[in-house]
């Protein structure tokens, strides 16, 4: 059995069905992310993790305990977990060293060591000498600060972030992203982090886990989910991508042939794929090199003819006809092309992606 | 905290079992509900079943019976007529006078806001008191003004009548429809009247077409509140009404329970019309706030033009001043003159001071003594019990999940709506029924203003709570803390102030409470007001006026630490949210 074992979580609210069958299984020292959309789920299970939601069906075992099941669960305060809120939760009553006190003052930890392990984790997050300050007087980096050093004093086995860089402006998010991910490395503490922000889940997480519909999606490291997504919806929610419907010619294990319009081109093919069905061959825009150089080994060229060229700086975003469907393609800013002129899309196998393409996302 | 036996699957290595469904938050949040239930449920439901003439029988016959005689239904006109009167009242005055604080650069708007708070925050039967000083056909001041003035043979105004009821208790209850017109005029951005400025329109055309179309569901659900609070002041009611003898729901419900034997059947068939005119008013009420959509609330500062009246504005400010002092000045300059005269009749001079009345009200008569001790258990205990039970009930709103939580919260808020005279009746009726001999004791009182007031405790914690970001308590949780913990260290302190705003809100009306209470007390629990009550129908009016001074003086300090805990005006009630 894994460190974390989640195994056919259910929940519902009322008639809304906020999660299904969910299993996981997450490993000490990894760092996870759940990712997808707002109501997608991602955070009904962080929260069913942490002991305040209780699960309709399933359980969740931590290091072999019996956490949570549809008969009990263990309140959040016996779980030695840590969590970081989105709106910070610091206590705005008690100052910066009381509320990262609070924690251990609990766990009877005498009164030297108190101050000592505060000071320690206070260094650590860069807060040193605000001891005395009130949550009031502190800036939202600093407060996030506060409820992580909060967190990590009493150095809990997991802990859950739920979107803690949301509220924080851009640059002082990816400073604090850069820190958290070093913070994680060097505590090895098992990080669960909830976002909606593919670019943070895939800078900071060793695995992650796509939530929508109360299902998870995909598991799989940042490339795997980016680079082979199981669905169209994963496909679209990691970054731009073309979709061009086609139609599946024959296939063999994993690689396929589609055929697109009056062109036929490889592809690799998730497992379970319908050959009645329709298909859809997801492409990135970056994957494809324009050009009329002879088809390399290992690459499918696609004849197509430039509709329209938009200059965005570090690159030019080309709209190019393939077969009666438009596809976009990032191209280098110094290759330029007249619209209307015939190009060549060379894109290698492997980042044609063949999957369903009925389904409603 | 972890009450719950071992469970299955719990590992020895940690030696923490997985909490079973019972816990300690159970139990504090089900006694809390027991006892609204008990409270105000149990009553509600005996009120019902009395009016359909349970136990002796079944159906509607009392309620036909009760309207077949005459004075009922005299009660029930006069109800109406009130009511009406009332609401026409508090237009009149009410509305212009929120006009003139809200947006013209009259003088003085922030005193004259200050006296409509004043004539409201008052107990409406010390007005009533005044007025007999005032306006009573023989000795009242105005009277003898107007005699020695004009030269009539008898005083020409006489308060005993069904105007004088209507004003009397109109210039209480205007104050509802002054508030939320104030309010509502308040918040019309000045870009609306911008708009209409720019295509040519006057300003005096502006505040016509424009201000008070955009308000008028707001007056209209003021004088509605004004006409429903009327129909349950019993006190003017009696002490105006009965000796001129015009009678209403309320003070007739009183006689009936007070004749031998008490004709409980036929005080509940009229409680439930009461009940029913109430419940009418307030739902055509919340019909009329709920078009008030089209005033643009947004989360940015209003900005507010204020009209240049020039030299209107001196006339303005005589027709405002007239009204609160009719409201305010002169029925607290008329007690606390008399409270510090020889005699009431005799001109103010400096010979005619005396502390006297003050010692036998505070020191030396019994009933007075007792009233003042009585009314501060009384609303102390019921404060305190309100606030704990509103808490639950906004904590279980809020917080939890439990089933049914919506209507415990809608159970709360109800008795808001009822008159105090039909809670004591169906106080008496549940209470009288019951095996604990609480009938005829203090405790009969404790519960009637508990189950009264627990709507302003309800929906004060409500508001606090809210404010309140439920992670903070869960952060609290899953860095160790039990919910007992959570609760004590992070929920209770950060809703203090609210809390405390929640127990002063209780125990400002429960000091003074009059109408119900004169149905529950009996020899040893009178309250303050029975003691005023008492003392006026014995004639006893310079110490009645020495009670009511220390009343007022009570009431209005605890006003001001309210006002001072809320941080803000009157009109605008929010306190800054507090967020993680």
């Amino acid at each position: 059995m894994a460190f974390i074992d989640i195994a056919g979580i259910d929940k519902r609210f009322g008639n809304f069905k906020a999660l299904s069958g969910i299993e996981l299984a997450i490993e000490e020292r990894e760092f996870v992310t759940f990712l997808g959309p707002s109501g997608c789920g991602k955070t009904t299970m962080l929260r069913t993790l942490a002991g305040f939601l209780t699960p309709d069906k399933g359980s969740i075992h931590v290091g072999g305990r019996l956490l949570s099941s549809a008969q009990a669960v263990v309140p959040p305060e016996h779980r030695r977990m840590g969590m970081v809120f989105q709106n910070y939760a610091v206590w705005p009553h008690m100052s910066v060293f009381e509320n990262v006190a609070f924690g251990l003052r609990l766990l009877k930890v005498d009164r030297t060591e108190v101050s000592e392990r505060v000071s320690r984790v206070l260094d650590a997050v860069g807060l040193s000498g605000l001891e005395k300050r009130h949550p009031g007087q502190l800036s939202g980096g600093q407060q996030q600060r506060v409820a992580l050093a909060r967190s990590l004093v009493v150095e809990p086995s997991i802990l859950l972030l739920d979107e803690p860089l949301s509220n924080l402006d851009a640059k002082l998010r990816e400073r604090m992203r850069t820190e958290l991910k070093t913070l994680q490395r060097r505590t090895g503490i098992t990080f669960i982090y909830v976002t909606h922000d593919q670019a943070e889940a895939m800078a900071l997480s060793d695995r992650i886990v796509v939530f929508n519909q109360g299902t998870v999606q995909q598991v799989g490291t940042p490339r795997d989910v980016y680079e082979r997504p199981a669905n169209i919806f994963v496909a679209d929610f990691m970054g731009l991508v073309n979709k061009v419907p086609g139609t599946l010619v024959e296939r063999q294990g994993a690689s396929a042939r589609v055929r697109i319009g009056e062109q036929t081109i490889e592809a690799c093919t998730s497992e379970g794929i319908d050959p009645r069905g329709a298909i859809v061959v997801a492409i990135r825009p970056e994957a494809i090199r324009l050009g009329d150089a002879a088809p390399v080994a290992g690459s499918n060229v696609l004849a197509g003819r430039l509709v329209e060229s938009t200059f965005l700086g570090n690159i030019v975003d080309h709209q190019i006809d393939v077969g009666g469907s438009l596809m976009r393609v990032q191209g280098d800013r110094q290759q330029t092309f007249e619209p209307g002129a015939n190009v060549n899309l060379i894109v290698p196998i492997t980042e044609c992606v063949a999957m369903q393409g009925d389904m409603s996302q | 905290m972890q009450a719950a036996a071992s469970a299955p699957g719990a590992d020895p290595a940690h030696g923490r079992p997985a909490t079973s469904k019972i816990s300690f938050q159970g139990l504090v949040l089900g006694f809390a509900v027991a006892l609204l239930l008990f409270l105000v449920g149990y009553p509600l439901l005996w009120l019902i079943l009395g009016a359909l003439g349970v136990p002796q029988s079944l159906g509607f016959e009392h309620l036909q019976r009760a309207f077949a005689r005459p004075q009922n239904y005299a009660a029930l006109i006069n109800t109406l007529q009130l009511a009406l009167g009332t609401g026409v009242m508090s237009v009149l005055i009410g509305v212009p006078l929120a006009w003139a604080t809200s947006r013209t650069n009259m003088p003085l708007r922030y005193l004259v806001h200050a006296l409509v708070a004043l004539s409201y925050i008052m107990p409406p039967y010390l007005t009533a008191l005044a007025y007999i000083f005032l306006l009573g056909p023989e000795a009242g001041h105005f009277n003898r003004l107007l005699q020695g003035l004009f030269g009539f043979e008898s005083g020409p105004l006489n308060i005993f009548t069904m105007p004088g009821v209507i004003f009397v208790i109109g210039i209480h209850v205007f104050a509802f429809t002054y508030f939320l017109t104030y309010s509502a005029l308040k918040s019309v951005d000045a870009s609306l009247e911008e708009s209409a400025q720019v295509l040519g329109a006057k300003r005096w055309q502006t505040t016509l077409r424009i201000n008070l179309p955009l308000v008028a569901p707001a007056i209209t659900g003021g004088a509605l509140l004004s006409a429903i609070d009327s129909l349950a002041l019993f006190g003017p009611q009696a002490i105006i009404g009965t000796p001129a003898q015009i009678v209403f729901l309320p003070t007739r419900i009183y006689a009936t329970i007070g004749s031998y034997p008490p004709r409980w059947a036929e005080a509940s068939a009229l409680s439930l019309v009461l009940v029913l005119l109430t419940v009418a008013g307030l739902a055509l009420q919340r019909g009329y706030l709920e078009r008030r959509s089209y005033i643009t609330v947004s989360g940015k500062g209003v900005r507010t033009q204020l009209l240049d009246l020039g030299p209107a504005r001196w006339l303005l400010l005589a027709f405002c001043m007239t009204v609160v002092f009719f409201s305010a000045i002169a029925p607290v300059g008329t007690l606390t003159i008399n409270a510090f005269s020889k005699s009431w009749t005799d001109p103010l001079s400096f010979s005619n001071l005396t502390l006297e009345h003050f010692r036998s009200a505070l020191f030396e008569d019994q009933v007075a003594v007792r009233g003042i001790i009585n009314s501060f258990k009384l609303a102390t205990s019921a404060a305190a019990i309100a606030v704990l039970i509103g808490a639950a009930v906004a904590y279980l709103d809020l917080r939890t999940n439990v089933r049914g939580r919506r209507l415990l919260d809608y159970l709360a808020i109800l008795p808001l709506g009822l008159p105090g005279t039909v809670m004591a009746v169906g106080i008496l009726l549940a209470f009288i029924r019951l095996p604990i001999p609480i009938y005829g004791t203090i405790w009969i009182l404790l519960a009637a203003y508990v189950a009264r007031f627990i709507p302003l405790a309800t929906r004060s914690a409500n508001a606090t709570f809210r404010q309140i970001d439920p992670s903070l308590e869960e952060a609290g949780r899953i860095t160790g803390a039990s919910w007992f913990h959570a609760i004590r260290r992070i929920l209770m302190p950060l809703s203090r102030p609210g809390l405390l705003v929640a127990f002063l809100l209780v125990f400002i009306p429960a000091f003074g409470e009059l109408s119900a209470t004169i149905l529950l007390y009996t020899g040893g629990t009178e309250t303050i007001a029975i003691a005023i009550y008492r003392l006026n129908d014995l004639g006893q009016l310079e110490v009645v006026s020495a009670l009511a001074v220390f009343t007022i003086v009570v009431v209005l300090t605890l006003a001001a630490l309210v006002n001072w805990l809320s941080g803000s005006s009157w009109s605008s009630s929010e306190t800054p949210a507090v967020r993680g």
